[in-house]
């Protein structure tokens, strides 16, 4: 190869950015224009004209196992209290979901959201045969798949595949947090990063605007006679550095509309909130919360963790809202498995099977769906389930996510109905 | 030059230098970095009072030195004490620095993506060492033995959840990621082969951490696996897959892939000629990897910067250029965020490679490691800073330094405009601060990316 120097232009910086809300606007009005034709009704701002492409999902696992019974309460009910003469949670104390539901008395972030319109209770959601082991059942929930069946991928790992996001420029999914990478993220074709702070997604140089700019420019020029592969490196280089400014300028920019909680989850959730607010190209989010094996002492600790999810997620709903990005979030919480209906002599209960999932946005369709499983049908003690978790992952991919569910689950499961309009 | 148009004969023949496409510094820096980490300016130096072809065979022979052996014995011991699998992983980082033999650590690489096995899983840092001593072992050896060898490796098989395989039901997993993996690529056998083979492995066990043979479980019926009747054993299958004509195919399209360009993929014409090499020659790989490496393509514009550095060549091949060393933990934890931990990789399939090592995400990760390795407390080269370094070694100008990035580290031309920005930086800062502000800024360069 010669050492003959390619060509340089010096090209401009682009126009001016728009702050992504005042850009979202021209999105979602060109987007809905398309749909529409020149006549766009009135529903500019609803989430089913939503481009595919700005729709978020933010997975929130509840690890060790939570105790539905105690979160989505039929308080009502005399087995509840019979099953439970220590740890029940008195019909005076719940936050009132219906008649016969009542949210614990720690979720009153997730009472907000459900006053708003803003929140999906799926009860009773589980699978046939379920596995007691934490980290079996975990892997069903991530997988869709048992261990005696082939798995080497994720739910969220195909659905990235499957829509052929390997060649996206920002990454496709991240995940925040310490922990080794869930499950659910894997696949052949797509690999999702794993941050742990925004640190990771800032240009470090040393202290000289010189040297800043000196990179921003150098990344910038068009290189012609370049070969396709650098080509795309510098394309992935200009878009690395945009995304790191539009993050640096939105930590500058981006005020949360209200302070997150003091908590873990609170942090990770408004790192997440301030990486929509930069305009990323990610769909989807997944942080984890762990602690949920009350086995003994759960009163405490269980109300300390409900209050930790519902108050960042709900934080999370309302700020993203006030940011103008809104209509493009879905939240999906779950655990993996619910708690033995009876409490156990230490206070606590064991580990059990069917449980809720909680999901929260714009355009759902509010309250509990779906039965509760009754009380005095038990299998081994245990709630049976009355919806498969494949039913509520085919709903987020289908009529949130807008894709087929028979790449990412295998078969054709039937979504279960929470979205309005769906 | 297109490789559509490339005659295979003239692709495999050896390289001889030319006016056209001289033996120099750069010449000999892409063979070093493709072949091994990247080397020094001494190395590239003394490289080229030889030929490009006993330089590649010297590569092909070297051996770890005995004194090598202890030291890395040693840290090993200390590594796997305290089970930590980022502190296995920084171990190996600095084998791979510091290696007398690269092209066998290189090799030992190749065959940790080829044969994938995830330490998140086996849940087992001996059993980790343990596979990848067996993958150094056999790296530029018989790959047949290697696939009997690895077919029986405790965290191979817990990896791939067949630690038990019993007559009554066998496990196809593994039968599967042998041929489809490992061996001959999808659409080269048959669901019934699979199933097959999945017989032949019956009785294979790991108990207490090692692989025992149950024949109690071992299904001795009637088995046809690609069309050839009566296999028995495991070890019988094995041969019967390696022998399959698909095999060496399969294997060299990767080994082109990986020590030649990520992109366009090689039509069959073209590997037809390795392919057929490795073949007769038993599935030796060391000769097919020395013709790769010695070849008119590997050294022809067609390969030169037409792979995207891996995380691992990015970091260790940083280093080795200027006789760096830093701290290996976060250099082990770095290469895991940038997408290549070491001993956990993300599947079964291992890496990928080429353009999915790039994303907006990897890319600040990449040029905040270089940073941080240039700035960090433990960071030396050559026992001193990199100012110092390069002022031993008679470059003081900012013209000089990209002069050295180019030869040494660079596989494309470093942009004109850049050293010339650069240089008013340098200007700007008088003391020897401009040396590691101008080495990080042109790390940034897209051009850095490719090698």
């Amino acid at each position: 190869m010669k050492s003959e120097f390619m060509p340089y232009h010096f090209s401009k910086q682009h126009g001016i950015k728009l702050p992504r809300r005042s850009f979202l606007g021209h999105a979602s009005l060109s987007a809905s224009v398309l749909t529409f034709g020149v006549t766009a009704p009135g529903v500019l701002c609803e989430a089913a004209s939503l481009a595919k492409e700005d729709r978020i999902l933010v997975v929130v696992e509840m690890a060790g196992g939570n105790d539905g019974l105690n979160t989505v309460i039929p308080h009502r009910d005399d087995l509840y209290r019979a099953a439970r003469p220590k740890i029940a949670i008195d019909s005076s104390d719940v936050l009132a979901i219906n008649d016969e539901l009542g949210l614990h008395p720690a979720m009153r972030g997730m009472a907000d959201l459900l006053e708003n319109g803003q929140l999906s209770i799926v009860q009773g959601v589980g699978y046939e045969n379920p596995n007691r082991s934490h980290f079996e059942s975990m892997d069903i929930w991530h997988s869709c798949y048992r261990k005696d069946e082939t798995r080497q991928d994720g739910w969220i790992g195909r659905y990235l595949e499957s829509e052929g996001m390997a060649s996206l420029t920002d990454p496709p999914a991240l995940h925040l947090g310490k922990r080794q990478q869930p499950f659910a993220l894997m696949s052949r074709g797509v690999r999702v990063p794993s941050i742990q702070s925004l640190e990771q997604f800032r240009l470090r140089v040393a202290d000289s605007p010189d040297i800043r700019n000196a990179i921003r420019s150098l990344s910038n020029q068009s290189r012609e006679d370049a070969t396709d592969l650098l080509g795309f490196v510098q394309a992935s280089s200009r878009n690395a550095l945009e995304a790191s400014e539009r993050m640096e300028s939105a930590g500058v920019k981006y005020k949360p509309s209200e302070s997150y909680p003091e908590t873990a989850l609170g942090r990770q959730l408004e790192t997440v909130a301030k990486l929509i607010a930069s305009g990323l190209h990610t769909r989807v989010y997944y942080v984890r919360i762990d602690g949920f094996d009350t086995h003994a002492n759960q009163p405490d600790a269980h109300a300390v963790l409900l209050r930790t999810v519902g108050d960042a997620v709900s934080t999370l709903v309302r700020d993203v809202n006030a940011q103008g990005d809104g209509d493009r979030l879905l939240v999906m919480c779950f655990s993996e498995f619910g708690r033995r209906v009876a409490e156990n002599a230490s206070d606590g209960t064991d580990h059990g099977a069917a449980g809720p999932v909680f999901l929260a946005g714009n355009g759902l369709r509010s309250g509990a769906v779906g039965k509760h499983p009754p009380l005095d049908d038990l299998q081994n003690g245990d709630l049976l389930h009355g919806v498969d978790f494949r039913q509520v992952y085919a709903a987020v991919l289908k009529d949130w996510l807008k894709c087929s569910i028979r790449p990412v689950l295998g078969a054709d499961y039937e979504p279960v109905d929470v979205f309005a309009g769906s | 030059m297109n490789l559509m148009n490339v005659e295979p004969s003239w692709a495999w023949a050896p390289y001889e230098p030319s006016l056209e496409s001289p033996w120099n510094l750069s010449a000999a820096a892409h063979l070093f970095r493709r072949a091994g980490f990247g080397a020094n300016r001494q190395e590239l130096e003394d490289a080229l009072k030889l030929s490009p072809s006993e330089v590649v065979a010297d590569l092909v022979r070297a051996e770890e030195t005995s004194d090598f052996q202890t030291e890395m014995q040693s840290l090993l011991r200390a590594a796997l004490a305290t089970g930590n699998v980022r502190q296995l992983a920084a171990q190996w980082a600095y084998r791979m620095l510091h290696t007398p033999a690269p092209l066998l650590e290189k090799m030992t690489l190749f065959w940790h993506g080829h044969f994938a096995t995830s330490a998140v899983k086996v849940n087992d840092v001996r059993l980790m060492q343990t596979q990848n001593t067996l993958l150094r072992r056999h790296a530029l050896g018989n790959f047949k033995e290697l696939a009997i060898e690895i077919s029986r490796d405790p965290a191979m098989l817990l990896y791939l959840d067949s630690a038990t395989n019993r007559k009554s039901h066998p496990n196809e997993n593994y039968a599967r990621e042998i041929m489809e993996l490992f061996c001959l690529g999808e659409g080269n056998y048959t669901e019934q082969d699979i199933r097959e083979l999945a017989r032949c492995f019956t009785g294979w066990e790991i108990k207490r951490n090692r692989f025992r043979f149950n024949r109690y479980q071992h299904d001795s019926g009637e088995k046809t696996v690609l069309g050839i009747p009566g296999v028995e054993s495991g070890e019988e299958a094995i041969r019967v897959v390696t022998d399959d004509p698909n095999a060496p195919r399969f294997i060299v399209r990767k080994l082109v892939r990986f020590f030649v360009l990520d992109e366009p993929e090689p039509g069959d014409e073209l590997l037809a000629p390795l392919a057929a090499q490795l073949r007769e020659n038993a599935m030796d790989i060391g000769p097919t990897v020395q013709r790769i490496l010695a070849s008119n393509l590997f050294f022809s514009p067609l390969a030169r910067g037409r792979k995207v550095r891996s995380p691992v060549e990015l970091g260790i091949g940083f280093l080795r250029v200027f006789d760096g060393s830093t701290d290996f933990f976060q250099l082990a934890d770095a290469l895991d965020q940038l997408g290549q931990g070491l001993f956990t990789p993300p599947s079964v399939k291992g890496w990928d490679g080429g353009r999915t090592w790039i994303n907006s995400s990897t890319l600040l990760g990449r040029a905040n490691l270089i940073h941080r390795m240039l700035n960090g407390e433990k960071t030396r080269f050559g026992k001193q800073s990199l100012a110092d370094y390069f002022a031993a070694s008679g470059v003081d100008s900012i013209d000089e330094v990209a002069d050295f990035l180019q030869s040494s580290l660079f596989a494309v031309p470093i942009p004109r405009p850049a050293t010339e920005r650069l240089r008013e930086l340098a200007r700007k800062n008088q003391d020897s601060t401009w040396v590691n502000l101008a080495v990080h800024a042109f790390c940034t360069l897209p051009e850095f990316q490719v090698a």
